[in-house]
């Protein structure tokens, strides 16, 4: 396949990132690298029950003060997410258990040591008295009446109920085919490859409690540090140094970040955690889990005429800060009726408490959920009516014709053409010929099969988005600073956060094409909330969209105020004058940017008496015309072989046709799909945090709990259409979430795709060599009986 | 996690492994450490003291003793996938070995390290259970022989009595004539199986076995239904017979599970009497 | 506590060491190595990967106290070492990195699998790495980078002789090892 991308270095040219060389180097910089002069560490002492009401903990002798329980941490405050969604029941997130503990893993005392080891040695040392209480742990059962309460003063166990009623009972009564299903998927835990860590000081000099955080959201988590500790936000410092991953784990406000830093602030020496795996898997907050009844509606042909949903979350115990308990079954609820044309629609959902870990907004957030359930019910329909699963899904998509469009759930779909997406992504994987190899089958007896799925993701929602769902923090105008230094080099300054995704590469080639200089002589500051204007952060597929607007727009302030100087040291007007190659040309001459920096800085007494005061440097802000989100889409594509004996899914083919509108660099865009595929087939086929019966976590280390190696992961193809967004600066749309979305749909399609002559289905992931083999069986126990 | 405190010797010979043993209680050898250490950094495993074997050259050797190969227990598995010493196995070993966990793993995990461990889920048990080898364990009374259908006693339990320690495995060599099958179920490339199937067919010695292990108890021999198959061929063990064999072995299989084994060890059996 | 002495990145180290620490905390929180990450601790994901003794190993699973004497070379380790170079630029090229977290102990499995396997194809690269989990690639771009290092570099000169894997820590004297360095820097930069 050619390499996509533009010459040059500004937007779309396939550029190397200038992040790669520190860490190619082992030189990158994680909270766990950083050593200073007394620091000491902390673990954390974890409930080994999932529900119990605390009776005491208690130091051993002697060690009184270095365990911290929740009565040691005076005048701290517990989060608390609130949402705006009338009837939302706001949980307090004690950052410490209080009362009772909720989940297995969750903190019950700070531990101190001179290392990690002690501090786990004294950790062992305290004694629990805990009186415990029936569990409960599946969300369904938590639903119904009598179930025990995680939290009693609410009378149930849900967070939030919601429900979109779209008059589906005259479409119920006449359609001529209908199809019921039921579908889940497992909880996951989102396991980037660096835990969470944070290590905390008080800073005299400047009187600041500095927190290093390895985080998505420096600011925010400034934002929130500050309500629960009861400090004013000026006294709090946050750093975010190289973040090893994040994936939504990292973009909300933890409870052991607090305990840190009032730790810092109480022992005015630095103390730190870093977050192991153990800790990860079982206390560490969770995702994906959702469960779904699906009704839909159509006519003999597959045309969708309507969609009946009832959208179950397990949300776990508390409720994260910001992004609040409801969000996951608020996004999956609006976003359920996906890519197509869904004439009428139902939905009710529930944000479902029980005593788990809470809920956290991964990468794709509800929407690989929503994807899964709408995919493979369009294959059901496919099925039902004996048609091609691709053409009934090819028909039923929004057409190009119809964008803008508004969807049944007030989506606003901006530009595209999803079914070319379809289309490109048959071609790409040889639709004909793997239809034709199925007649042929396999010499070793697997059954191959093909399955797609299409989706929207609507990346960088808007601050009307987010005001709808009422959260806490509402992400607003992203700002950007650009400052000429005096020898002519550029800084950029960001508030938003690079976690991997190579924003000092992309943020560089957004200034680039505006004041052409070289990436090379860019540098991007981010991660420290001292040095950067305010941003809610990189979640949502939206930095590269609104923090590379905003360095458009300020580029574009300071080219104007470089283009005066220019013409001034040439003796031309202004409009006369034009930026190129790091140099302002002007009818008769040109003069490098160094040269104008150096004026600017050291010869003022060159420059003419109205020169912009505002000087060689602008920060500006921006966001979207439209700001209701930028939708980018794609198709996924897999072919897959199926061993009838064993379950055992291999993947043979994987391709990825997808349309994020500009591309900034196609080399980064292709890393992030595939990147967020090979999550997506962790979903599909291996990831799964199960609990027994009594909420305990089966799956506490990385033996059980399966991450995709190269092994698992196929070489994946990736095409591009490339259309604009017609709202954002330079039609970006954001990318970084979408790979995760579609595999789980297209994997587990495929997967029907080979056993449908078997006369089996599957609905859930992870599909386990077990549940495939349970269904293969049940399948044919089935046919025997009849 | 970080492991728990311990004492550390490493003792250069076997006599001192088996003083620094017996010096005090809750002690346990050191082998490769791949199943050790993960099990001790999440204080799973809290013993006092750790003896650290690795420093003993003796137990590093591949001998040969004309009738067998004597493979000292600190043979790390990446050794033996890369064949340095030519064994009568047929390549039977090096395949196992090469499919043992990864690389970087296998290059310090050892033979004897992983049986002693007896994990139901290992590859050595079942594959060394299938070759009818031989474990020797060295004591105070000197070194005795246990077959290894023997020395595995049940998920991580061993006949090694307190202050024994495993210093060989004996392979006894195979004819010409013999064939090999080994067969796992991974959900994931090096990850623990679902099934192990293990089979061998050795006519000119007048042995046939077939294994099942990752059964969450010591490897089941299966040996009934290898000499069926030894005798009529693959015709003797289509799926059925495999299961309704299996299922009598161990009753206790869940649906999937006795599937998942039948399988494994009918794929071996097919690939040791491939023609 | 118990003192070791043991070769890091070429220097000699002497150190006393608890003998429950780990060499990679040994490596980060001792001698200040940080390149050396700790994803699991697990053994699992490989992200500590090291060459110990010439071969790579997994850092979290050896104690300190139980490598006295032995040859450890790290990430920060291959200054001046034109295979590594060599991958490091392959990685670049084929974005076979993001958040960096894996990387280190990704390269010192690549280089292990470079010099071992010279012939390996896509199929067998996938194997040999499967013990080094990315969180972050898809592992496109590493698959990409390794074959593109293979391509590049002639197969007699990444193949280690037997009498260069017996002796590992002789191998950077060994007149193959001159071979080898030889080819690759002759090559000009991609």
């Amino acid at each position: 396949m050619q390499a996509h991308g533009k010459p040059g270095t500004g937007i779309g040219a396939r550029l190397r990132r200038k992040e790669d060389a520190r860490f190619l180097a082992g030189k990158g910089n994680y909270v766990s690298d950083i050593a200073m002069p007394g620091l000491m560490d902390v673990a954390f002492l974890r409930s080994p029950v999932a529900h119990a009401r605390i009776r005491a903990v208690t130091a051993p002798a002697g060690a009184e003060d270095r365990v911290f329980r929740a009565e040691d941490l005076g005048g701290v405050k517990p989060m608390q997410a609130q949402s705006g969604i009338p009837g939302y029941r706001a949980s307090d997130y004690p950052i410490l258990a209080t009362g009772k503990v909720r989940f297995v893993g969750e903190a019950l005392a700070m531990c101190l040591g001179r290392n990690r080891a002690e501090a786990e040695d004294l950790a062992g040392e305290v004694t629990l008295d805990l009186e415990e209480l029936p569990p409960v742990v599946d969300m369904l059962a938590a639903r119904r009446a009598g179930a025990p309460l995680v939290h009693e003063h609410w009378g149930d166990n849900l967070f939030l109920t919601t429900a979109v009623d779209g008059r589906i009972d005259e479409v119920a009564r006449t359609a001529p085919v209908v199809v019921k299903r039921e579908y889940r998927m497992a909880r996951q835990c989102m396991s980037p490859l660096e835990g969470k860590g944070v290590l905390a000081y008080w800073d005299d000099r400047h009187g600041q409690l500095v927190v290093v955080t390895s985080t998505q959201v420096p600011h925010i988590i400034r934002t929130g540090l500050a309500e629960c500790l009861g400090l004013e936000q000026r006294l709090i410092r946050v750093i975010a140094p190289d973040v090893g991953g994040g994936f939504g784990y990292k973009c909300v406000l933890q409870p052991e970040e607090v305990a840190v830093a009032w730790l810092a602030m109480k022992r005015r020496h630095p103390v730190r955690w870093i977050e192991d795996r153990r800790e990860h898997l079982t206390a560490g907050a969770n995702a994906r889990q959702h469960h779904y009844l699906v009704t839909a509606y159509a006519d003999r042909r597959g045309k969708l005429l309507g969609l009946d949903a009832e959208v179950s979350v397990d949300v776990g115990a508390y409720s994260v800060w910001p992004f609040t308990a409801c969000l996951e079954a608020a996004q999956a609820g609006g976003n359920l009726p996906g890519p197509y044309v869904v004439p009428a629609y139902r939905c009710k959902t529930y944000s479902i408490a029980t005593n788990k870990p809470p809920f956290c907004p991964y990468r794709g957030v509800a929407r690989p959920g929503v994807c899964f359930a709408i995919e493979l019910t369009i294959d059901a329909i496919a099925r039902a009516v004996g048609r091609e699963p691709a053409e009934v899904r090819a028909e039923n998509l929004v057409p190009a014709s119809a964008m803008p469009y508004n969807n049944i759930t007030n989506k606003h779909y901006d530009s595209g053409d999803y079914p070319k997406s379809l289309r490109m992504a048959m071609e790409a994987i040889d639709f004909a010929g793997i239809r034709a190899r199925q007649r042929r089958g396999e010499a070793d007896g697997r059954r191959i099969g093909i399955g797609f799925s299409t989706y929207t993701e609507q990346s960088a929602h808007g601050t009307k988005v987010f005001a709808s769902w009422g959260i806490p923090i509402v992400p607003g105008y992203e700002q950007a600073t650009v400052r000429l230094t005096p020898d002519g080099g550029l800084e950029i300054r960001v508030g938003t956060q690079s976690i991997g995704q190579g924003l000092e590469t992309t943020l560089a080639q957004v200034a680039s094409e505006i004041l052409t200089i070289d990436p090379a002589r860019i540098n991007v500051v981010h991660g420290d909330t001292a040095l950067t204007p305010y941003s809610t952060g990189a979640y949502a597929s939206r930095s590269m969209v609104m923090a590379g607007g905003a360095v458009s727009r300020s580029s574009t302030v300071l080219a104007g105020r470089i283009a005066r100087i220019g013409a001034h040291l040439m003796q031309c007007r202004t409009e006369e004058v034009r930026l190129a190659e790091g140099r302002v040309f002007g009818p008769a001459g040109d003069v490098s940017l160094e040269e104008i920096a150096k004026v600017w800085y050291l010869r003022p007494d060159q420059l003419p008496e109205d020169v912009d005061l505002g000087g060689l440097e602008a920060t500006v802000g921006y966001r979207p015309k439209v700001d209701t989100g930028a939708f980018s889409y794609a198709t996924h594509a897999a072919v897959v072989a199926v061993d009838p004996e064993t379950g055992v899914t291999q993947i043979l083919d994987y391709v990825i046709v997808e349309d994020c509108g500009t591309l900034v660099n196609p080399m980064i865009v292709e890393g992030q799909a595939f990147g967020g595929a090979a999550q997506g087939i962790g979903t599909a086929l291996y990831e799964e945090s199960s609990y027994d019966e009594a909420g305990q976590p089966l799956a506490s280390t990385l033996i059980d709990y399966l991450l995709p190696g190269t092994t698992e992961v196929p070489a994946m193809r990736m095409q591009h259409i490339e259309t604009p967004s017609p709202y954002t600066e330079h039609g970006i749309k954001g990318v970084g979430e979408g790979g995760a979305i579609a595999p789980p749909a297209a994997i587990v399609n495929a997967i029907n795709d080979a056993l449908a002559p078997l006369g089996a289905e599957l609905g859930e992931t992870p599909a386990t060599p077990r549940r495939v083999l349970a269904a293969i069986l049940a399948a044919s126990e089935r046919q025997a009986a009849e | 996690m970080k492991a728990a405190a311990f004492d550390y010797v490493a003792p250069q010979t076997v006599a001192a492994a088996l003083d620094a043993l017996d010096a005090e209680g809750e002690a346990r050898i050191l082998a490769g450490g791949q199943s050790l250490a993960p099990l001790l950094n999440l204080r799973l495993a809290t013993p006092k003291r750790l003896v650290d074997i690795g420093r003993i050259a003796a137990l590093r050797r591949i001998e040969d003793r004309g009738d067998h190969h004597r493979i000292g227990a600190m043979v790390t598995h990446a050794a033996i996938e890369d064949g340095g010493m030519a064994l009568a196995d047929h390549g039977m070993l090096a395949h196992v070995a090469a499919g043992i966990a990864y690389r970087a793993v296998r290059n310090r995990g050892t033979i004897g390290g992983s049986l002693a461990h007896a994990d139901p889920s290992g590859d050595w048990p079942s594959a060394l259970m299938a070759l009818d080898a031989r474990a020797v364990a060295a004591g105070r009374a000197g070194e005795r022989e246990i077959a290894i259908r023997d020395f595995l006693r049940g998920a991580f339990a061993t006949a090694l009595e307190p202050g024994e320690m495993l210093t060989a495995i004996l392979l006894p060599k195979l004819s010409a004539a013999a064939r090999w099958g080994y067969y796992k179920i991974v959900r994931k490339a090096g990850e623990f199986p679902e099934a192990i199937g293990a089979a061998l067919f050795d006519s000119e010695r007048r042995r046939a076995r077939i294994v099942i292990g990752a059964l969450g108890s010591a490897p089941l021999p299966l040996d009934n239904l290898a000499a069926r198959a030894a005798e009529k061929g693959i015709e003797a063990v289509a799926l059925d017979a495999v299961e309704a064999a299996l299922r009598e072995a161990a009753p206790d299989l869940d649906r999937i599970a006795l599937r998942h084994h039948a399988v494994a060890a009918r794929r071996a059996i097919l690939e040791a009497l491939a023609p | 506590m118990i003192p070791i002495t043991l070769t890091v990145n070429g220097r000699r180290v002497e150190a006393t060491v608890e003998p429950r620490t780990h060499l990679a905390d040994f490596l980060r929180e001792q001698q200040r190595l940080t390149g050396t990450h700790l994803g699991c601790e697990q053994g699992v994901c490989g992200a500590c990967t090291i060459l110990l003794d010439g071969v790579p190993a997994r850092a979290c699973l050896a104690f300190a106290v139980a490598c006295d004497g032995a040859e450890i070379r790290t990430v920060e380790g291959f200054d001046g070492d034109p295979l590594m170079a060599r991958l490091r630029e392959a990685f670049s090229a084929e974005h076979a990195l993001q958040c960096g977290f894996c990387t280190p102990g990704m390269l010192i499995s690549a280089y292990d699998l470079i010099r071992r396997l010279p012939e390996a194809d896509e199929a067998r690269i996938r194997r040999e790495l499967s013990g080094n989990l990315c969180r972050c690639t898809g592992y496109v771009g590493i698959v990409a980078a390794v074959q593109r290092v293979l391509a590049e570099v002639p197969k007699a000169a990444t193949a280690p002789s037997p009498a260069a894997e017996a002796s590992p820590s002789a191998r950077a004297d060994t007149p193959l090892w001159g071979k080898i360095k030889t080819a690759l820097g002759a090559k000009p930069k991609a």
